[in-house]
Order: structure tokens, then C-alpha cells, then sequence
């Protein structure tokens, strides 16, 4: 169903000329959910790590000289810092949601407010390379392929490695891939397109182009309601307002924008303590508070 | 810990103690009003009739015809209720004064008022006196109409309650209190009254709070009178919460808060002076300690009392009652107490302060008391730092301390934190100047869990004997030889990463699906076959998941608990205070935009922060290996250390150093520092100018060998001094480094963030940003000049604390079990704190620091040395490390026995806490009851252990050489489970969430 589920068998793993900082770890995982016990990438003085054959799309790496071989717990966390840095960075319009099987596979949805593609609702998928950070960069493939110079007419894949030639680790970051998905529906680039015939018209006939833009967003809002092209729990999924359900998750949201804190507060009762006056240095600088009377 | 609730408790027990007895008074008395009246009436006349007998002596007649026909009397009048007033609305008819006929014949009669007099005419004698408290008690808790607004009732009570002013009797003084319980309880039912009290004139004096003025003197009395008098005492205050005149009475015309405060150090002084215990892991006073202790009960309770009072109290009392804390206890008892010189008071008086800031609730309190610890001097010293400096000590003060330093780094609070650790971070004189803005930077990619995993000594991996987790007594060599079989078994055909980021992002809710697949690494229940090598290694390991939940908790928690501080720490705000100028900003510099880096920039400063340690603090720590292993107790200042180690000829003199980790890994070879792009260490030179500052700078270094003799203050303060100096003299153009966010904000500029990570193929020069450099490990050579002499004093310090913690983390291999347990449970607790500045210290291996700052990875680097070498030693290591491990694993077991939901982890101090099982009360009470707990771990761990003496490890002879043994095996397992818990500390700090801190 998914041609790079079926990539990632396994990781690169190079024998680190030191073995003490071999963290071997290794990509296998029991296929039973149920026991999927945590391994700490072993640290294996004569063991010879399993080697795995290697998947296409990591067979180039491994020329940089890295040592690293990252074990799950690195790549989960990894990932997880990602995600979280792209929860950080807040980007108007723009959802992601890594998959249940794989966390390598995050699920999104972009949302277009302004500009040719203004009310665009365009569902795709990122593909992370197992070998990620050193690999390629990640890939970004729209469920449909919107009319756009820089997506692939058949394949729907967002030309990403334009932007990112050489994916390089603590540089990039997996947010601004999303950026990047975003901005090229406000700035529309021409040069090398995927979709020869879009660059064309956009450089030859805006008006045709224009139109064929609204017809392709119609196309996806179309086709917004249908099965995820990928089966998984986490996939995001598009239904028909229904109040039963969505009214509650409505007013969930807003009252709890209302009071975050509030929220946390159940779940943490923690506080600390502080009396330091802000902007001082000082222990027990901030005054005191008047007495009520 | 047992926090203080103290009203809870008393809403029970205040009102209605005699609702039985009430109910059997009733039915005689329920005849109409009319024939009450008449009957009370009747009696009156009686007592009349004596009363108004003028003659020397009342006959014992008398006496008994009095007695009886008052409580005849007083019986009615409770019962008596105002006209037409039903049971229902009694407080309705409050407005108009109503009050029933009885009350009205008594106020008219003056009748309460001359019954007393005639009492206080003749011998009024003790009995007498407590038969007429106990009459008034029974009239005020009974009565069916307010009766104390009503003043031939009230006078005479205050007058009765000033005779039995003095000190008295047990049987009066138990009376009394309960009358002014009584009194306390009534009044807090209707305020109003206590304007009444206030307007009486008594014997007292006026506006004198009589109640209470007679209460205070039983503050601190034990058993039921000192409870019934502080909970009534407790009521004023809670009246005076919203009553200013009470407040201003109870501050300034009574003794209380003195009293309350003074008291503690009075019952202080009859605390045990030496806590005898025989537990050789006993640390800190529990509640199953203390409550066997009657001293220390009494204490508790006022403690608790104060801490109730503070609760509810108004503001001034409040702040009245915490400064004669702070200046009638903490200062002029606790301060000494902590400064005695046996050892034994040193551990009880730390063991009490710990529990003291355990048991104190209320913030106000307990800022007198940390105000107390940070900031009092005792001898010119602060508190705080005698406490830093006994960590330092033998084994047991030791362990208190670090108890107590756990307490205090889990209140999570700024000033503590400031003063401990963060005010020497905030110059961030200890990174090289480059690597300021990239004290913000997150490890995002594992790299720091990966290096501190890497530190696992070679000996204590998994190939050495596995950890007999399901089975007993299989020998090692039998338990790794079967089972390979799984080892080598194909891959799975579908691997993937098993996003387990949803178990992290969301709770355990979520799903059906998430519910369905358990994500504990517990024991596998049935697990089909024998686990192959590599399967141990996972069994080893199995805990990682544990320590990761576990780590992530921790962050949350503290990270959740700091957005209460008045600032992030990242190294930009908030600035370094003025006496010790923040070097990268000298005035009229304004810190500009960012600006393309260059190579050029501050290489003043680093020349000069770099050239003083660079012989000393590049070293790699044990480089040799199996050489003697010093003790490294004179290890007071960081980075001092190295000087202090024998081994190392005097003299050795390392001109160029690179620094490396402790494994002398090339991880700096590759890949740029994490987290955001930044700038890069540039190669550094040092300026001619900055040798001869340095030449300078070490004339004025005192002729003694530093480390040696020299206390941490005194060492401290001269440091500071020429830390000063040098900053003055030395670096005064050096140019600012502007801050750069760590990424760029998302926001309309997003061109322009989007061209600075985007970067076109090669050769983006014009992209904004230069990509980031990979650092050179030879580019960072420094060079300075030889010198013999140790290290000096104008090295970047990291804090007392720190040091100490770093010494005797270095000195692990020597520290007993248990000071190891404490010691890397607070190094854990330090590591989790979220704040970038001090983060980045422990947790950043990337991060260049000046080289005569140690890093933590520096010291465990050389632990791992230490126990490579000693198991290199040590013939027979790995079966001591299997009984090690055996050892404390079934000690642990023991505790998940007892704690539901407990954490397995091997290494937890809490567990370690737990299951020390005789309690304190216990042993200093010599009660000799029934199989300790302890004792059960040791029969299940197979071994003798009793009373601290026969360890698993321990050979009959020999004794001093076992225990250097025993502790360097258990150092093993320990220091194996700390850098688990580094590491997953580290790598959960990547995923905190960006809501709990926002």
C-alpha cells in the first residue's frame, strides 16, 4: 500500500570502528504490538550486529564519514523533538500528525488562506527516512495531486529537495519542510518544475492557470470526505459537520484555550516557589505584597 | 511528606461534644416556659437566702445548697429561649435582642454576677473555681440562645476567667481550656461577640483579648489540653483573617506570636541531640521515625500549629509570627544547633532542619526558613554553604545533608536554585564565549543519552553475568550459555519504528487501540524461552523505558513548576548581576541584531578565561587508568580536582591540550553542535597580552597549595575577587555577542526564516547564514603556558555545590552504597531542572566549556576509569558485581512489595527509603518488636545482613579491604543505572512539551 513502508526494513547500521560507542541498535522490533518491550540498543562487545539489507533509499548515505548508528530510542525521540519543535513553531494552517504504526510517517493537512490557492484544503503525507537525520531529506507527498509547478502531476510528491539538497542534522528540521509545503502555495517557483505544464501556463497564461488552480482545489475539497488514502488510526480524516459529535469537541477546544492552565493544574499539582524580583539575581528580592486590610 | 491540615481536624471537634449529655438533660426541662421560669425562680430564692446571710463563713450547707441549686439553675437557663422563638430559627431573632424569660429575670437580677461575688468573698479554692468553669462550660456549649452578647452573663464570665489567671492545677487548667474552647467556638459562630470581649474591662487590662491571653500560656502543652488550646487559639486567628482590630490586638497586645515562635526553640533544645540509629542507610527522619519520639512530637505539633496559624491568620499576624521564627528560633537556635561541632548533633540538627522544610506547607514559613538557610550568616558563613560544605563529610552527615539538599531541590524554587547553582552559571564565564547562544540549544538527536550511555564501564555490560532477574541461583556462565536459539532469529518482516510518540503525547486514554498494546516494560509474564545473550542485554536494559517515563515525569513536573519563576535562565535573561560584570557585554556595546559570526569575535575573553585552566581542566580525568586511585576528598573547587590528584607528577606540565570527552572519542569530529544553527568555535589563539595578565594574576595566588588547606568560602572569595579584577583589567573592548534566536520566528518574515534554513545547493553565501562549521577538535588546541604551580583561583567556578557534587561523584567508587544512591538521585533531580542555563551545564556535550571548568561528563568519564581499573584489579568482579546486583534486586523487589505502583528501578532512593524498615521511634525507643523489614531483604537476597554489618560482599576478614571491595562493586551497579537515568533524562529534555513552560 505504501511503498516505503515496505523500504524501511531495517536501518543502516554501520560497525562503529570503536565498539564501545557502538549503541548498536537496531531497528526490529517484535511485530506483536503487545510485547513491544523497549530495547535499549545493545551494547555488544563481541556481538556482530544483525545486519539488515540495506533499503534503497539509505543505501547512498553512510559516505559522511558518520559513526552514528541510532538506535530506535534515538530516532523515536528524535522524531518526538521534532514534532514537538513543529508544535512549537506554530505554523498558520498547517496540522501534522505522526502515524500509529510508524513514527517515521506523519499525517497533514495544509490549509491555504489567501492567495491562487486560497481555500485550498490539501491532505499529504511525510515520508522520514529510517536513517533520518543523516538521510535524505524528508518527503512530502500530497494525497492528490494539486496543479502546482513543483508537484508531481502523477505522484502528488512536493519537489522538496530543492529546498533541502543536502538534509543536514541540527540545521534542518522536519517544520520547515512544512513551512516550505506551505510557502510554495503563496510563492509560486517555476524553475525545474515537476509539473512542466503548470510552470508553463503560470509563466504563459496566468488566467489558465488560475482557473486550472480552481478547479484542482475544488478537486481536493471534493474529495475531502474520503477514506485516508492510508489505512491507520491516527490517519486524519475529513467528515461532514455533525453536531452529535463535533459540537462537543468545538466548545472542548474553546473552553480549554480559555484556561490552559487550569488543565494542567489537574494533572500537576506541583508549584514552585519563587521570590525573586524579575530582572534581579538576587534571592528574596521581590517585594513583599501590601497588606490587605 | 506529611503536610499539615489542621482545620479539617478541628470542625469535629469543636462543636458538640455534649450533645449527649444535652439530650439526657432535656426532658425534665421541657415543661413550659412559664413553670420554668417559676421553678428557676424557686431556686434563686434559695440561693438568696444564702447569699444575703451576712456571716464570716459559709457553712458546707451553704456551700452544697449553692452548688446545687446554680446547676438547677444554670440547667434552666440553657434551656431557657426567647419567646416564641421554635427550635428552627433560634438565630433569627438575633437583631432585636430577644432573649427568653429566664435570661431576662438573670440580666435583671445581675444574678450570675452576684453569685460570683459571693464566690470570690470567701475562700474561693480550686475545686470551687473549677466547679465553676465547668458550670459555665455547660451553660455556653448548651445554651439555646446566644448568651455571651448579653452582658450579666459575659461579665462575670471574663471576671471568673481573670481570677484563674494564674497557674494552677492540672484539673483547673484542663477546665479552663475547655471553657475557652468553648468560648473560641462560640465566638467563631457569631464574631459579633468578640467586639464584646474587646470592650470589657477585666483585670487584664482593656482591649485585651482575655480568651486569649489565658490560652497562649498552653500553646505547646502536650496531649488533650494543648490541642484543645490550640484549636481554639487557631479559631481567633482564623477570625482575625478577617479582622483587622483582632489581628492588631493579637500582634500588639499579646504575646502570642512570641510565645508560638520562642516555643519552638524551647522545645527544640529538648530534641535528642544524637539520633542513634543502626541502619548504616538511614538518612532522613520519617514520619514512622519521629512519632515515637515524644520530644519530637511536642515539636512537630507546634510546628504544625505555627503553620496552621500562618495558614489562616491575618497578614499581620502572619508576618509577625514568621519574623519571630525567623529571629526567636531559626537565627538564635537553629543556626547554632547546625553549627555544633560534634558530628552527631551536625546529623540530628540537618536531619531535623530536613524535616522541618518537609513538614512546613505554607509559603510563608517556608520562606523564613529557606530566607533562613540562603541567606542568614552563622560565623560569616552562610547556612547554605556550611550545608554544601558537610556533602563533604563522613558518610552518615553526608547522607543527611544530601537528604536535605534533595528537600530542597524538590521545592523547585528560584532563590534556592539561584543561589546554589544558577548565580554561577549566569556569567556563563564557564562556556567558551562562541558557545554562549548555545546554551538554549536542545539535544534533539540522542547524542548526549548516546555518550552517557557510552560511559557504562565495559565490566558492567551486559556479556558479564546477567542479572538474575527470574531466575536464582543459576550459575552466570550456564544462564548465557543456552538459549541463543532467539539471539540470531530473523527480523521481524515488518519493522518500522513503533511509534510510540503517541504514548508520549497523549495519555494512556486516548485509544482502545493505545490500551490494547501495552507499553510497560515490566517482566515478560511467560516469556517462551530462555533469553539468549542479546536477550539479557535487553533484560539489563529493560529498565531504559522505565527511566525514560521516569525522566520524562521529572521534567514535566519541574518544568511545569518552574513557570512560576521570574525568569527562563537560558543565558540571556536575566543578566548577570553587576558585581561580577557580564564580560560579553560591556557598557555602551548594545546588543545588536544578529550578525554574520566571524571568526574574530570575543577571542579576548577566551583567551583569558581559556590560558588560566588549560593546563589543568583539558585533561582528560584518570586518563592512566589502573593507577592508584585517589580519594579525591580535598576536592573542593571545580576543576581543581586534577591538581589534587596524586599520581600525577608535580610538575607535569600539558602545554597543549585538546579537549575531548573523557573517551577521547572524536564525537566532535563530526556533525555540528546541536539544536539550532549557531556559531562555531573558531580556532583560538591566545593574545600575548593574556599570558601576561595571567603571569600577573598568578603573583597575587596565595602561596598555598590550592585544594588543600583552603576552606570553599575563603577559596571562593578570593576567587571572586580576582575573578573581578580580571574582568576589569583584562577584556575591556571586547565586543558583544549579540543574541541570536536560536531559530527564526515564524511569522511574516517567514522569507526570511524560510532562506535561512533553506539553503540552495552549495555555496550559499549569500543565504544569510554561513552553514554551520563543524568543529575541529585540533582547532580548539590550546596553548598556554607551563606552569608547576595548581590551579588558579581565577578559574570560572561553577559553585560550591556543584564542585562538591562533582567530587564526591568522582569519589564514587569509594562512597558507600547509600551515599551513592542519595548523591546520583540529586545529580538526577539537578539534571532535571529545565532551565537552558543549567541544562546545558550538566547535560550538553557539545557545549565547549573553559577548560578548567569540569563538566559532568568529565567526571563520570573518570568513574568509569576507576571502576575499569578496580574490576581490572579484581579477579573475581564479575560474580561480586551478580551478588551486587542480586543483592539489590531483591531489596528492590522488597519494595514493590510494599509500594503499590512503585517503580522497579534499581537505583531509586525512594525504594532505598522504603525499605529501610525499623523506624527511628523504634531504635532510640529500644523497642525490640518483630522481623524487621530489613531483615527480610536480607534472607531473600541469601545474605546476613544485620544491623549494617554483614554484607553480601563482605569476607569475613578483612575488613577494610571488603568494604573498599563491596563499595566499588556497588558502585558498579549504581554508576551503570546513573548514566541510564542521565541519559534519559537528557534525551526527555528534546521532548518537553512546549505548553507546560509556555
Amino acid at each position: 500500500m505504501n511503498p516505503f513502508w515496505s523500504m524501511s526494513t531495517g536501518s543502516v547500521r554501520k560497525r562503529s570502528d570503536t565498539e564501545e560507542k557502538t549503541l548498536s541498535g537496531e531497528l526490529r522490533t517484535s511485530p506483536l504490538r503487545a510485547s513491544a518491550k523497549k530495547q535499549l540498543p545493545s551494547i555488544p562487545k563481541n556481538a556482530v550486529p544483525i545486519t539488515k539489507p540495506a533499503s534503497p533509499a539509505t543505501s547512498s548515505q553512510s559516505t559522511n564519514g558518520t559513526h552514528a548508528s541510532y538506535g530506535p530510542f534515538y530516532l523515536e525521540y528524535s522524531l518526538l523533538a521534532e514534532f514537538t519543535l513543529v508544535v512549537k513553531q506554530k505554523l498558520p494552517g498547517v496540522y501534522v500528525q505522526p502515524s500509529y504504526r510508524s513514527a517515521l510517517m506523519w499525517f497533514g493537512v495544509i490549509f491555504i488562506r489567501h492567495g491562487l490557492y486560497q481555500d485550498g484544503v490539501f491532505k499529504f503525507t511525510v515520508y522520514i527516512p529510517d536513517n533520518y537525520p543523516d538521510g535524505d531529506c524528508p518527503r512530502l507527498v500530497f494525497d492528490l495531486p494539486v496543479f502546482h509547478p513543483l508537484v508531481d502531476p502523477v505522484s502528488g510528491e512536493l519537489d522538496v529537495k530543492r529546498a533541502f539538497a543536502k538534509w543536514r542534522r541540527n540545521h534542518n528540521h522536519i517544520w520547515q519542510v512544512l513551512m516550505y509545503a506551505r510557502r510554495v502555495f503563496y510563492k509560486i517557483d517555476t524553475s525545474s518544475p515537476l509539473n512542466p505544464e503548470a510552470a508553463v501556463l503560470y509563466e504563459k497564461d496566468v488566467q489558465l492557470f488560475k482557473s486550472k488552480v480552481v478547479d484542482s482545489v475544488k478537486l481536493c475539497s471534493s474529495h475531502l470526505f474520503d477514506q485516508p488514502k492510508i489505512e491507520d488510526p491516527y490517519a486524519i480524516i475529513f467528515s461532514p459537520w455533525n453536531p452529535a459529535i463535533h459540537d462537543e469537541a468545538r466548545e472542548k477546544m474553546l473552553t480549554q484555550k480559555k484556561k490552559p492552565e487550569d488543565q494542567h493544574c489537574k494533572s500537576m499539582h506541583v508549584s514552585g516557589l519563587s521570590w525573586v524580583k524579575p530582572g534581579s539575581v538576587q534571592p528574596f528580592s521581590k517585594e513583599e505584597k501590601t497588606m490587605p486590610t | 511528606m506529611e503536610r499539615m491540615s489542621w482545620l479539617s481536624k478541628l470542625t469535629p471537634r469543636a462543636g458538640g461534644q455534649r450533645a449527649p449529655r444535652s439530650a439526657s438533660l432535656q426532658p425534665p426541662v421541657t415543661a413550659d416556659p412559664e413553670t420554668c421560669l417559676m421553678v428557676f425562680k424557686n431556686h434563686w430564692a434559695q440561693v438568696l437566702r444564702i447569699l444575703e446571710r451576712r456571716g464570716s463563713k459559709p457553712a458546707p450547707d451553704d456551700l452544697s445548697a449553692v452548688r446545687n441549686n446554680t446547676y438547677q439553675m444554670l440547667n434552666l437557663l440553657a434551656e431557657d429561649r426567647p419567646w416564641g422563638d421554635g427550635d428552627k430559627d433560634r438565630s433569627q431573632g438575633d437583631g432585636d435582642m430577644a432573649c427568653g424569660p429566664i435570661l431576662e429575670f438573670v440580666a435583671a437580677e445581675n444574678l450570675l454576677e452576684r453569685l460570683l461575688c459571693w464566690h470570690l468573698q470567701g475562700d474561693f479554692t480550686e475545686e470551687r473555681k473549677v466547679e465553676q468553669l465547668k458550670l459555665y462550660e455547660m451553660l455556653i456549649s448548651q445554651a439555646r440562645q446566644p448568651l455571651l452578647r448579653h452582658k450579666p452573663v459575659l461579665t462575670p464570665l471574663l471576671r471568673l476567667l481573670s481570677v484563674c489567671a494564674e497557674p494552677a492545677s492540672a484539673p483547673l487548667e484542663n477546665s479552663l481550656v475547655l471553657l475557652l474552647n468553648q468560648l473560641c467556638v462560640s465566638v467563631a459562630r457569631e464574631p459579633a461577640i468578640l467586639e464584646l470581649f474587646f470592650h470589657s474591662h477585666t483585670d487584664q487590662g482593656p482591649a485585651n483579648l482575655i480568651i486569649f491571653s489565658l490560652l497562649i500560656p498552653f500553646i505547646h502543652h502536650e496531649g488533650a489540653r494543648g490541642q484543645q488550646a490550640r484549636d481554639a487559639l487557631l479559631l481567633i486567628m482564623a477570625m482575625s483573617a478577617s479582622n483587622r482590630a483582632v489581628a492588631q490586638s493579637i500582634t500588639d497586645n499579646s504575646y502570642f506570636c512570641p510565645v508560638l515562635a520562642t516555643g519552638l526553640s524551647a522545645l527544640y533544645s529538648s530534641l535528642p541531640r544524637k539520633i542513634e540509629v543502626r541502619g548504616d542507610d538511614w538518612h532522613f527522619l520519617r514520619r514512622e521515625d519521629w512519632i515515637g519520639v515524644s520530644s519530637l512530637v511536642l515539636f512537630m505539633n507546634s510546628l504544625e500549629f505555627c503553620n496552621a496559624v500562618i495558614q489562616v491568620a491575618h497578614p499581620l499576624v502572619q508576618k509577625q509570627l514568621v519574623d519571630y521564627v525567623h529571629n526567636g528560633f531559626l537565627v538564635p537556635v537553629m543556626g547554632p544547633a547546625l553549627h555544633k561541632t560534634s558530628v552527631e548533633e551536625m546529623i540530628a540538627s540537618t536531619a531535623y532542619l530536613d524535616l522541618f522544610l518537609r513538614s512546613v506547607s505554607e509559603t510563608a514559613l517556608l520562606k523564613t526558613f529557606l530566607r533562613f538557610v540562603l541567606l542568614h550568616r552563622h560565623d560569616n558563613m552562610t547556612i547554605l554553604d556550611t550545608l554544601v560544605g558537610r556533602i563533604n563529610s563522613n558518610s552518615r552527615l553526608c547522607m543527611v545533608s544530601l537528604s536535605l539538599f534533595r528537600t530542597l531541590l524538590s521545592l523547585n524554587c528560584e532563590d534556592v536554585m539561584l543561589q546554589l547553582v544558577l548565580r554561577y552559571l549566569l556569567p556563563c564565564s564557564h562556556v567558551m564565549l562562541s558557545q554562549k547562544r548555545a546554551v538554549r540549544d536542545l539535544d534533539i538527536y540522542g547524542k548526549t543519552a548516546a555518550k552517557f550511555l557510552s560511559l557504562i564501564p565495559r565490566c558492567c555490560r551486559p556479556e558479564s553475568p546477567p542479572l538474575p532477574r527470574e531466575r536464582d541461583e543459576e550459575p552466570p556462565s550456564r544462564a548465557r550459555g543456552h538459549g541463543s536459539p532467539g539471539a540470531d532469529a530473523p527480523p521481524a518482516p515488518k519493522p518500522s519504528t513503533p511509534s510510540r510518540l503517541s504514548f508520549f503525547m497523549r495519555q494512556a486514554s486516548v485509544g482502545p487501540a493505545e490500551a490494547a498494546a501495552p507499553r510497560s516494560p515490566g517482566p515478560p509474564a511467560g516469556s517462551p524461552s530462555r533469553p539468549g545473550p542479546r536477550d539479557e542485554v535487553a533484560e539489563l536494559d529493560r529498565n531504559y523505558l522505565e527511566y525514560l517515563r521516569d525522566a520524562r515525569h521529572s521534567i514535566d513536573r519541574c518544568a511545569w513548576a518552574c513557570r512560576v519563576w521570574s525568569a527562563p535562565y537560558d543565558g540571556e535573561d536575566p543578566r548577570a548581576p553587576g558585581p561580577t560584570p557580564d564580560p560579553d557585554s560591556p557598557p555602551g556595546q548594545p546588543p545588536g541584531p544578529p550578525t554574520p559570526r566571524t571568526k574574530k569575535r570575543g577571542l579576548p575573553e577566551e583567551g583569558v578565561r581559556e590560558a588560566p585552566g588549560g593546563p589543568l581542566g583539558g585533561d582528560e580525568p584518570s586518563a592512566g587508568g589502573p593507577g592508584p586511585e585517589p580519594r579525591d576528598g580535598g576536592t573542593l573547587v571545580n576543576g581543581a580536582h586534577g591538581a589534587a590528584e596524586p599520581g600525577r607528577p608535580e610538575g607535569d606540565v600539558v602545554v597543549k591540550k585538546v579537549r575531548r570527552s573523557p573517551q577521547g572519542e572524536g564525537e566532535g569530529s563530526r556533525g555540528a553542535p546541536n539544536g539550532a544553527p549557531r556559531a562555531q568555535p573558531p580556532g583560538w589563539e591566545p593574545l600575548p597580552s593574556v599570558d601576561s595578565l595571567l603571569e600577573e594574576l598568578l603573583a597575587r595566588v596565595p602561596a598555598e597549595p590550592p585544594g588543600a588547606g583552603v576552606s570553599i568560602e575563603t577559596f571562593t572569595e578570593e576567587l571572586r575577587e580576582i575573578e573581578a579584577e580580571m574582568q576589569n583589567g583584562g577584556v575591556g573592548g571586547a565586543p558583544a555577542t549579540p543574541a541570536e534566536p536560536p531559530e527564526p520566528p515564524l511569522s511574516h518574515e517567514e522569507e526570511e526564516a524560510f532562506a535561512s534554513f533553506a539553503a540552495l545547493p552549495e555555496g550559499d553565501a549569500g543565504a544569510g547564514r554561513a552553514p554551520p562549521r563543524p568543529p575541529d577538535p585540533l582547532a580548539q588546541v590550546v596553548a598556554s603556558p607551563p606552569r608547576a604551580v595548581g590551579p588558579p583561583p581565577s578559574q570560572p567556578f561553577t559553585g560550591p555545590f556543584v564542585s562538591v557534587l562533582f567530587g564526591k561523584l568522582e569519589n564514587m567508587p569509594h562512597n558507600s552504597l547509600y551515599v551513592n544512591f542519595l548523591l546520583t538521585g540529586l545529580v538526577a533531580q539537578l539534571a532535571c531542572y529545565p532551565q537552558p542555563l543549567l541544562r546545558s551545564f550538566l547535560l550538553n556535550t557539545n557545549m565547549v566549556f573553559q577548560p578548567s571548568v569540569k563538566s559532568l561528563l568529565q567526571v563520570l568519564g573518570s568513574v568509569k576509569n576507576k571502576i575499569e581499573s578496580f574490576a581490572a584489579s579484581q579477579e573475581d568482579f564479575p560474580a561480586l558485581l551478580f551478588k551486587a546486583k542480586k543483592y539489590l534486586i531483591a531489596r528492590g523487589r522488597l519494595d514493590w512489595a510494599e509500594g503499590p505502583g512503585a517503580v522497579p528501578a534499581l537505583r531509586r532512593t525512594d525504594s532505598l527509603a522504603r525499605s529501610r524498615k525499623p523506624s527511628l521511634g523504634e531504635l532510640l525507643l529500644r523497642h525490640a518488636n518483630s522481623p524487621t523489614r530489613a531483615r527480610h531483604a536480607a534472607q531473600l537476597a541469601l545474605q546476613g545482613l544485620r544491623d549494617g554489618g554483614l554484607h553480601p560482599l563482605a569476607p569475613p576478614a578483612r575488613h577494610g579491604e571488603a568494604l573498599r571491595v563491596r563499595n566499588a562493586v556497588y558502585c558498579a551497579v549504581i554508576f551503570s543505572e546513573f548514566l541510564k537515568e542521565l541519559a534519559a533524562i537528557a534525551q526527555a529534555h528534546a521532548v518537553t512539551s512546549p505548553f507546560l513552560t509556555e
